[in-house]
């Protein structure tokens, strides 16, 4: 049953998935020819020093990323399902109602942090060629919460995209705009370490708010 | 035994009342239409059924079950073709036979497969680029492919043109007879369900006109021509007229009672006619009959 869902929810997203992977892939040579070549030609010394003590970084261009490919993967997934109110199709499986859109919403979240653990583990292994640990890590750190802000992207997408009342899908749009733009506050770099508990906490309380949406489909709001 | 039970609905969107008290059952093994004009209460009917609505006030049960609190065992028993055809178009035939099989154990892919061998598409093409007689084919073979016990069909006619609509209607009626099969269905082309039902329900607003086997209302509900005598002569709706429509001398007089029943009740009040003459009604006159032509 559960591999019945996979199946469906994999024609929906594969191919943004692997636009996606593609995207991201080309975002990270960027990133390292640009670094190559800043080594070559600033100074090594120089170009450290840049990052360990004046707050520059050199994956700018990864930032946005993870929100765009969240908003993307939420779309392609629930985009098909409000079409003519298709998710009467989905809830009239024999599973419960709140089972299979856990299951779905899972699948989705699964495949997000999979991709965003590649491209992470890519820039990981990428800077490890050029950068000390000591410039690597607080980089992680400042880019973790780009990538928390996709997968809160994602969930509330879904919460809009799933809500039967216009009215409702423009409340919380409102309400999901401010959410997301924690994610992306600008901060010199390894600031948002202390909070990075409460963005995991706040990510993963997210991921639970489609519920909501599916009750009210269900409820007959409309 | 009872498929559906449903007691005391009661329904309102803000203000508006679809209909209060509603009390109506299908017994299994039936093929009941249900029929009614556009804002009947027909859509709100199958949306409570399927527990994508919840009433204001009453219950529908499935075979005992509270339509709110379907369980998986008993959704799996319940076949549902949503108004249009409605299915997962960015699948092709075999995409989507692949994912509902997953759902169910006694799934049987034999008739699924006979109806899409008579459709001209290719394996590869997706739904979403058939015609709307080809989706009508792809849900109702899903649907006997599933096996369920209980098919609601929600307007199965729609979009559908006459070789379609003949082609699904005489596979529905030789399956849910041979398999003993319960069929809730709506339509808004009456003269496909003449051919389809066992039982019709006719809903008016708020109520229920008339439940009964199709072939008792088309045998007591009838409809009489009369050109009257005197043009200004004062026909009412206060004795056995069920309806009456009026054109200048003539009128259409809808009733249950016989003709010499009709005759009698014009003989009392002293209308005299010219001319009297039973019609035979198809079930799309008598549903006009019945609820008025406005």
């Amino acid at each position: 049953m559960f591999k019945s869902i996979i199946y469906k929810e994999w024609i929906k997203i594969r191919l943004i998935v692997l636009i996606s992977l593609g995207l991201s892939l080309l975002a990270l040579i960027n990133i390292f020819l640009k670094v190559r070549h800043d080594i070559l030609f600033v100074d090594a010394a120089n170009y450290w020093y840049s990052f360990l003590f004046r707050g520059s970084t050199y994956f700018g261009i990864l930032k946005y990323l993870p929100f765009a490919i969240g908003l993307a993967v939420a779309i392609a997934q629930y985009i098909p399902e409000t079409v003519n109110k298709r998710i009467k199709l989905t809830f009239h499986l024999p599973v419960s109602e709140n089972g299979i859109l856990i299951r779905m919403h899972a699948f989705g979240a699964a495949v997000l942090v999979t991709l965003f653990l590649v491209v992470m583990g890519l820039f990981t292994a990428g800077s490890a060629i050029f950068f000390p640990s000591n410039i690597i890590n607080p980089s992680l750190v400042t880019m973790t919460p780009w990538f928390l802000g996709g997968m809160a992207t994602y969930f509330l997408v879904a919460l809009i995209l799933l809500e039967p009342v216009w009215i409702y899908r423009g409340l919380y749009a409102v309400v999901a705009a401010g959410f997301v733009t924690l994610f992306y506050t600008s901060a010199s770099i390894g600031a948002f370490r202390p909070v990075l508990p409460a963005l995991i906490l706040i990510t993963v309380l997210l991921s639970f708010v489609v519920l909501f949406s599916g009750y009210r489909f269900r409820k007959g709001e409309m | 035994m009872y498929a559906i039970e449903c007691k005391n609905l009661t329904h309102y969107y803000g203000k508006k009342m679809v209909y209060e008290n509603l009390s109506f059952n299908v017994e299994e093994g039936k093929i009941l239409g249900l029929l009614g004009k556009n804002g009947t209460g027909k859509s709100t009917t199958i949306n409570i059924l399927n527990g994508f609505l919840q009433p204001c006030a009453g219950e529908c049960l499935i075979y005992g079950e509270n339509t709110q609190l379907l369980t998986p065992e008993t959704k799996r028993r319940i076949g549902f073709l949503i108004e249009g055809h409605v299915q997962y178009t960015f699948m092709n035939i075999h995409q989507i036979e692949k994912f509902y099989s997953g759902f169910y154990e006694g799934w049987n892919s034999a008739p699924y497969w006979e109806l899409m061998s008579k459709l001209k598409v290719t394996p590869k093409q997706k739904i979403s680029s058939m015609s709307c007689g080809q989706r009508s084919q792809v849900a109702l073979g899903l649907i006997l492919a599933q096996n369920p016990d209980l098919l609601i069909l929600d307007d199965f006619s729609m979009g559908l043109d006459p070789g379609y609509r003949r082609l699904f209607i005489d596979y529905m009626r030789e399956y849910a007879k041979a398999e003993h099969k319960t069929v809730f269905v709506t339509s808004h082309i009456i003269q496909d369900m003449e051919r389809l039902i066992d039982d019709v329900m006719i809903m008016d607003y708020n109520k229920i006109l008339a439940q009964q086997p199709i072939g008792q209302f088309m045998n007591t509900f009838r409809q009489f021509n009369i050109s009257l005598a005197d043009h200004n002569a004062a026909v009412d709706l206060d004795g056995i007229a069920v309806n009456i429509e009026r054109v200048k001398d003539k009128i259409e007089f809808y009733t249950y009672s016989t003709e010499e029943d009709v005759k009698g009740y014009l003989k009392m009040k002293g209308i005299g006619y010219n001319s009297f003459e039973e019609v035979k009604m198809s079930l799309e006159d008598a549903f006009i009959g019945l609820t008025r032509k406005y």
